[in-house]
């Protein structure tokens, strides 16, 4: 595998992907390669997208992050958003964007009792 | 340039100012500029001088007296002096405008309370007509503290509100899938049949919002799905094999 | 398709490139910013105009956004102008594209257009097959 897009942990059998770089098309496309690469190849249950750092989401990104999450389901594994920030919750809403297929949590704590409820 | 303002300051200060107390400012504001004209940070202090003068004169009188030491005294920078006339006016505008917005703020806050009542819960009581102005103001306040506070439920109570058209009717369902995408569930209560109706017309999901009848069913249920912080489970149950 | 004058605006941004797009909301979050725009609206301009950029990589190749501040209506609201322009394919039926959930591409959710027009508080698009594609978008400044 490539270099990684966004450096990823590990917690539990969780795979966390904190996002702390702008999303162009190109990088949200490698993203999802990469996301989907680990679930393989690390057996992984969960991924947690934390979007905290993310000052816009669009159409496309949105797509692109239901999509992903669609594959991984198809994976056996969950996908859970958290730190979307307020503004961008509005914007999206507003749109009438729906995250298909994501789970949204209110932090990563949450995110965590989300996914080991689903368990 | 200096000398010559102090020059003609009597003359000037006779065709610039009516009553005493206005001569003396412009007086003043004369004996000033005439300073500025030589000092270091003659811009700055110019533009400050003009800003304080339309404490006590408008924006014409400011123009007519640029306009006036222009015709007396040679070699006066006029486009200049406008150019700061400009700024300083300017200044001031935004200086109001913040002002206001900041007044704006302490109403519009008046006027929707948020209201932390449990550790996790948020209570919006919504009173009086919602335009779509103040829907959108309340919306990004109310979203602002749903994500500071990491509130698990937001309790919106619209008992206080007599009418929802279908324009706000659709802000409040845009603030509620906004809310669900912090990550926290919406309770709506007091609705009418009437404002349930707009609702359901626009599309109302109501797997997204729990609906309850009145406040005190809402607090109920509210309180009995948010966990109390010392409850929670601090080691977490895992499947097989996978703690070694 | 519509006379541009790029004097006339505070910013120019050709998009050929798909980094351009992410440049572009950038540079239109910036500018909000400084026009004093409530955050969230700051994000409502940015998002649309990273719809209006990628809706001329994705289908006219190139074009280019002007954005201006002006003011706009009686009370004179300070109002932020985006126009979005290109000369590539045009859109055969502008209502139904921007009635949301139409798309021609295959990895959409055809919410852009729709999307924009609900962020915005005015907006309006000429299209015409084969010649290109406008949109001019506003939002004003709540008056305060
Ligand atoms: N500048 C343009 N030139 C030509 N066709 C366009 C242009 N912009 C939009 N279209 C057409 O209008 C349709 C709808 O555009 P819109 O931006 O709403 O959705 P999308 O681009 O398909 O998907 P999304 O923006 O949600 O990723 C597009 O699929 C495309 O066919
Ligand atoms: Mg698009």
């Amino acid at each position: 595998m490539k270099s990684k897009v966004v450096p990823t942990i590990k917690l539990y059998d969780y795979l966390l992907v904190p996002i702390q770089i702008e999303l162009d098309d190109n990088t949200v496309e490698r993203l999802q390669m990469q996301i989907l690469h680990e679930i393989h190849e690390n057996d992984v249950r969960g991924i947690i997208i934390d979007v905290s750092m993310v000052d816009v989401i669009d159409s496309y990104i949105s797509f692109v992050l239901s999509e992903t999450a669609g594959m991984a389901k198809a994976m056996g594994c969950h996908t859970v958003i958290c730190g979307i920030q307020p503004q961008v919750a509005l914007t999206l809403a507003q749109m009438g964007i729906r995250l298909k297929d994501i789970i949204t949590a209110r932090s990563l704590e949450d995110a965590i009792d989300i996914l080991d409820e689903l368990d | 340039m200096k000398e010559a303002i102090i020059y003609n300051l009597k003359e000037l200060v006779e065709d610039l100012a009516a009553s005493d107390d206005l001569k003396r400012e412009w007086e003043d504001f004369l004996v000033n500029l005439a300073d500025a004209f030589s000092s270091e940070d003659k811009d700055e202090r110019i533009k400050e001088l003009f800003k304080n003068l339309l404490d006590f004169a408008d924006a014409d009188a400011l123009i007519r007296g640029i306009e006036l030491l222009n015709s007396r005294i040679g070699g006066f920078p006029f486009i200049e002096m406008l150019k700061f006339a400009v700024e300083a006016l300017d200044g001031i505008r935004k200086e109001k405008e913040t002002r206001l917005r900041e007044l704006n703020d302490i109403l519009a806050e008046l006027a929707t309370p948020i209201i932390r009542i449990w550790q996790d819960i948020l209570l919006v009581p919504l009173i009086g007509t919602l335009d779509s102005h103040r829907a959108q103001n309340m919306a990004e306040k109310l979203l602002e503290r749903t994500a500071s506070t990491r509130a698990k439920i937001v309790i919106v109570d619209v008992t206080g509100v007599p009418m929802i058209d279908t324009i706000v009717g659709g802000f409040l369902i845009e603030m509620f899938n906004a809310i669900k995408l912090l990550g926290s569930d919406v309770i709506l209560t007091g609705i009418k049949p009437e404002i349930a109706h707009t609702l359901v017309k626009l599309g109302v999901d109501f797997n997204m919002v729990i609906i309850k009848r009145d406040l005190e069913s809402a607090l109920k249920y509210a309180i009995g799905i948010a966990p109390d912080k010392s409850d929670r489970k601090h080691g977490r149950k895992r499947g097989d094999g996978d703690e070694e | 398709m519509i006379e541009v004058n790029p004097q006339d605006y505070d910013i120019v941004l050709k998009i050929k490139d798909e980094s351009d797009i992410a440049v572009s909301r950038q540079m239109a979050k910036n500018f909000a910013q400084k026009m004093n725009f409530s955050l969230a609206d700051v994000t409502k301009i940015a998002t649309a105009v990273s719809e209006l950029a990628r809706n001329i990589y994705r289908y006219a190749k190139e074009g280019y956004i002007y954005i201006r501040e002006k003011e706009a209506g009686p009370e004179k609201a300070i109002t932020i102008e985006i126009l979005a322009c290109d000369e590539g394919p045009g859109i055969e039926n502008v209502e139904l594209a921007v009635s949301g959930g139409y798309t021609t591409s295959e990895r959409s959710l055809g919410l852009g257009l729709a999307g924009i027009r609900r962020l915005m508080d005015s907006f309006h698009i000429e299209s015409e097959v084969g010649k290109g594609t406008a949109v001019i978008v506003e939002k004003r400044r709540h008056a305060y």
